[in-house]
């Protein structure tokens, strides 16, 4: 039995990271007595898979993940027990059987952010819009990335351009301003999953890297609105 | 509450900010502004320590049981943090509420080793409250300690109002009506402080006066006030089983040193272990019924959803009834996943027989404390187990299944010659050996001996009390014999930092006079002095130069058993010459028995009724 679940992950509890997130799962479902299915073996675990893990310190409205329970029982009783045992902060919006194997965590490909950075030193953000689109006409973006495989430091470069979906810039309250520090709103459609990652802060920074803008993308605040399943070149909600 | 924007800018810049956000499952956050007394429980180090510790679990629940108490939980931050605080200018906060310390009415500390006193002095600091106990006026936090280091409170007195010596749970609620009263009165600290100094098990540094030799021994301590003790006892739980025990305890977001329930399933120890604190000031041993046990496993395995179920206790093979507890928790417990799991082991094959049936399939490592290398020196601690115990009980082991073994030893110890120390040497070989005497069909896995030597600390109210610590000198001589002797891929010898060890020693059996040394390494930087990456030999020394102490008067120096000891002023309940008795016997080698066995007449009968000893 397979349950599809929405929930937030907001708040402070943007701080926790995905293995403390599965911890925090199965003791609510241990405390909730759902019936979850373990895995066999000496270290049996709570069979849950969460879509795309968020980096320590990213919000979000709409994380997925999918539960395999050994019976069934009615979401709304799920969704009402769940949130009982969930802190503040992490609450279950949604569920609902699925009966596609193709479990959410490697079937969801794209992400939607919203990105409030401080960009410093400019009289002006206005231009900031003509700039994405003029870098989004790119057919190339190079981005270097470290990685680490089996103990070794490894750098390549890759093209982060097809992992870049629709971006916007929101218009702007002209009044937050200090002197030559603006607020920067950005809505950004990015890949996520097994087929293509991009994630935000490698976004900004690559943004950062073409303007040679003064951004702190240390300190930017980002939330994740939704995620989606791309099926036969279409953008769909998981649930 | 302190500036949210600040602390989220903070959060965003440090390693494991889940630290210093709490709303943890079973955490408990009151309206702060409807309650009479304000507690912060202070634990001396970081979160993933202090979480671990059972007395916080108890204390915190206890007191916020009651409607007028609001108890919030403080950590000492990681270094990161504290830079990152220290430029934002955010003071020291509970988590709960976020709430600055120096809003509190108390800031109590828990204290569980010595290496953690310079970062009370930095929480403090950090919580912009006046570190020395005479600089704070009406309106200041008291600042309190208890905890088993509290058995010597010499070392920190400068800094703290009172102490609790003894099991706070049996006295906490007193002082809280207490400092309720006079706080509805116009709270005076003097008034106050006097009045509880007259409780059981209060100590008040500031109402004694101490006086030195010119040998720089003690000659006597006096109290300035009448009416204050002479002498404190300290207090007890006569009956653990009908004693406050929560039934719900805070589940951390983030993984702690010991991530399961801690079911305490008695107190006290028997055993008599002669280098052991533990073991002489939680006397006398007092069991929990095996249905108190199972109800109460019942109730926080409900509660919080940890997937285990940790035995503790001093030596939790000694419980009488073990085998009926392990096997009902196991029975109740096999479909709900939820594991059961012993945490000391004795060297025999009852405690493996419980383990393999504990454990049935996974074979973790299995972990021994010889302690001493010979059956000599082993005497000499009385700590009653024989070569054959060890071979019996690893024969077993291997046989069972398992093939990876830790030994724990101490170097260091009384009358220890260098035969002793490479007993230790022998010992692992021997273990090495009875793997590879087993038919190979037997052998299961690859074997690995770990040899983990630490460096020996003599303790107050031990029969060792008296003895001069090994210097680091001689620690390194014993610790290099054993790494050239020690030449075998199967075995890996590792040992502790005898430097740390030293301090520990100069802390754990200082008087008063070491207050300021504390406070000038704290100034030089030193903190979090139990981390190998944090603690700083050279400014320790420096402290200890600039304030003109003499630690290895301290640490090194053996005591005559008529010397006054700064921590003479306190009762355990074991009579002192129970303890010289012991000295004695442990010079000769002659073993004491197990308290099960019958009494030894250590005293603690006679001061407190209701012990099974």
């Amino acid at each position: 039995m397979n349950l599809r679940v929405k929930f937030t992950k907001e708040g402070y509890l943007k701080f926790i990271s995905h293995l403390d997130m599965m911890r925090l799962f199965d003791r609510a479902f241990r405390r909730g007595n759902i019936p979850i299915k373990y895995s066999q073996g000496f270290n049996p675990q709570p069979k849950i898979s969460i879509a795309n893990p968020l980096a320590l310190g990213i919000e979000s409205q709409a994380e997925f993940m999918d539960v395999e329970l050994n019976e069934r029982m009615p979401e709304k009783y799920f969704i009402d027990i769940m949130n009982n045992e969930l802190p503040e902060g992490i609450r279950i919006i949604d569920a609902k059987y699925v009966d596609d194997n193709n479990i959410v965590s490697s079937a969801v490909g794209w992400s939607y952010y919203e990105i409030n950075v401080k960009v410093y030193n400019v009289e002006d953000i206005d231009f900031i819009k003509g700039f994405i689109d003029k870098w989004l006409m790119n057919t190339e973006i190079l981005m270097e990335r470290t990685r680490i495989k089996k103990g070794k430091e490894i750098k390549d470069i890759r093209n982060i351009r097809p992992l870049i979906g629709n971006v916007t810039v929101a218009e702007h309250d002209k009044d937050i301003r200090k002197g030559t520090e603006h607020e920067l709103k950005l809505y950004c459609l990015l890949k996520s999953g097994d087929s293509g990652n991009l994630k935000p802060t490698d976004f900004l920074m690559a943004f950062k890297e073409y303007t040679g803008l003064d951004m702190d993308i240390e300190m930017a605040d980002i939330k994740r609105l939704n995620m989606y399943l791309e099926v036969n070149g279409e953008i769909r909600s998981p649930m | 509450m302190i500036d949210k924007i600040s602390f989220d800018r903070a959060l965003k810049r440090v390693e494991k900010p889940a630290r210093y956000i709490g709303m943890e499952k079973n955490s408990i956050k009151k309206d702060l502004e409807k309650v009479d007394i304000k507690f912060a429980f202070c634990f001396p180090d970081v979160y993933e320590v202090g979480m671990s510790h059972l007395g916080l679990h108890i204390l915190y629940n206890l007191l916020n049981n009651e409607d007028y108490i609001a108890c919030e939980r403080v950590f000492a931050p990681w270094a990161d943090m504290e830079n990152e605080m220290r430029k934002e200018g955010i003071p020291l906060f509970s988590l709960e509420n976020k709430e600055p310390i120096r809003n509190f009415d108390f800031v109590g500390f828990t204290l569980q080793y010595e290496m953690s006193y310079t970062n009370i002095i930095n929480m403090l600091d950090l919580g912009n409250i006046p570190v020395y106990s005479k600089d704070r006026k009406d309106s200041d936090p008291l600042v309190i300690a208890g905890g088993p280091c509290a058995y010597n409170p010499e070392p920190i007195a400068d800094f703290i109002d009172f102490f609790v010596i003894g099991e706070a749970e049996e006295i906490i609620l007193d002082i809280m009506k207490i400092y309720r009263e006079h706080k509805s009165n116009g709270f005076k600290r003097l008034e106050f402080l006097k009045e509880i100094s007259r409780l059981e098990g209060i100590y008040v540094p500031q109402f004694y006066d101490v006086f030195y030799k010119e040998d720089n021994t003690i000659d006597r301590m006096e109290p300035i006030f009448d009416g204050v003790p002479r002498v404190i006892n300290k207090r007890i739980i006569k009956e653990l089983d009908k004693s406050y025990y929560p039934d719900k305890l805070i589940v951390p977001f983030i993984e702690t040193v010991h991530d399961r329930i801690p079911l305490e399933i008695f107190r006290g120890c028997t055993r008599g272990c002669r280098f052991c604190q533990a073991g002489m000031i939680y006397r006398p041993v007092r069991e929990k019924t095996v249905d108190t046990l199972v109800k109460l496993a019942e109730k926080l395995a409900d509660s919080t959803g940890y997937g285990d179920i940790s035995l503790t206790s001093l030596s939790s093979c000694d419980y009488s009834q073990l085998r009926l507890l392990v096997s009902k928790l196991i029975s109740k417990y096999k479909e709900k996943q939820v594991g059961v799991s012993l945490p000391s082991l004795r060297l025999d094959s009852f405690s493996l027989e419980i383990l393999k049936e504990i454990e049935k399939v996974r074979k973790t490592g299995l972990t021994f404390a010889p302690e001493a290398g010979s059956q000599r020196l082993r005497d000499v601690i009385n700590k009653g187990v024989t070569e054959k115990d060890l071979e019996t009980a690893v024969t077993y082991a291997f046989e069972e299944g398992w093939s990876t073994i830790k030994l724990y030893f101490m170097i260091g110890l009384p009358t220890e010659t260098k035969e002793d120390v490479l007993g230790i040497k022998d010992l692992g070989y021997k273990v090495k050996n009875i793997f590879f005497n087993l038919p190979k069909e037997k052998r299961k896995g690859n074997l690995k001996i770990t040899l983990s030597v630490s460096c020996f600390v003599p303790k107050p109210f031990t029969p060792f009390q008296w003895i001069g610590q090994n210097s680091i000198d001689e620690f390194y001589e014993k610790i290099n014999l054993l790494k050239k002797e020690i030449r075998d891929n199967k075995i890996t010898f590792n040992y502790h930092d005898p430097q740390i060890s030293y301090l520990e020693a100069v802390l754990a059996r200082g008087d008063r006079r070491l207050s300021k040394a504390l406070y000038k390494a704290w100034e030089l930087g030193c903190k979090f002095d139990g981390w190998s990456d944090f603690f700083d030999y050279e400014k320790w020394m420096e402290a200890f130069n600039k304030t003109g102490i003499d630690a290895d008067f301290y640490a090194l120096r053996e005591r005559k058993t008529d010397e006054v000891l700064p921590w003479d002023f306190i009762d355990t309940g074991v009579d002192k010459k129970y303890l010289i008795a012991e000295y004695e016997k442990a010079k000769n080698g002659t073993l004491t028995r197990d308290c099960r066995l019958g009494c030894n007449n250590c005293g603690i009968n006679r001061s407190f009724l209701g012990g099974v000893c």
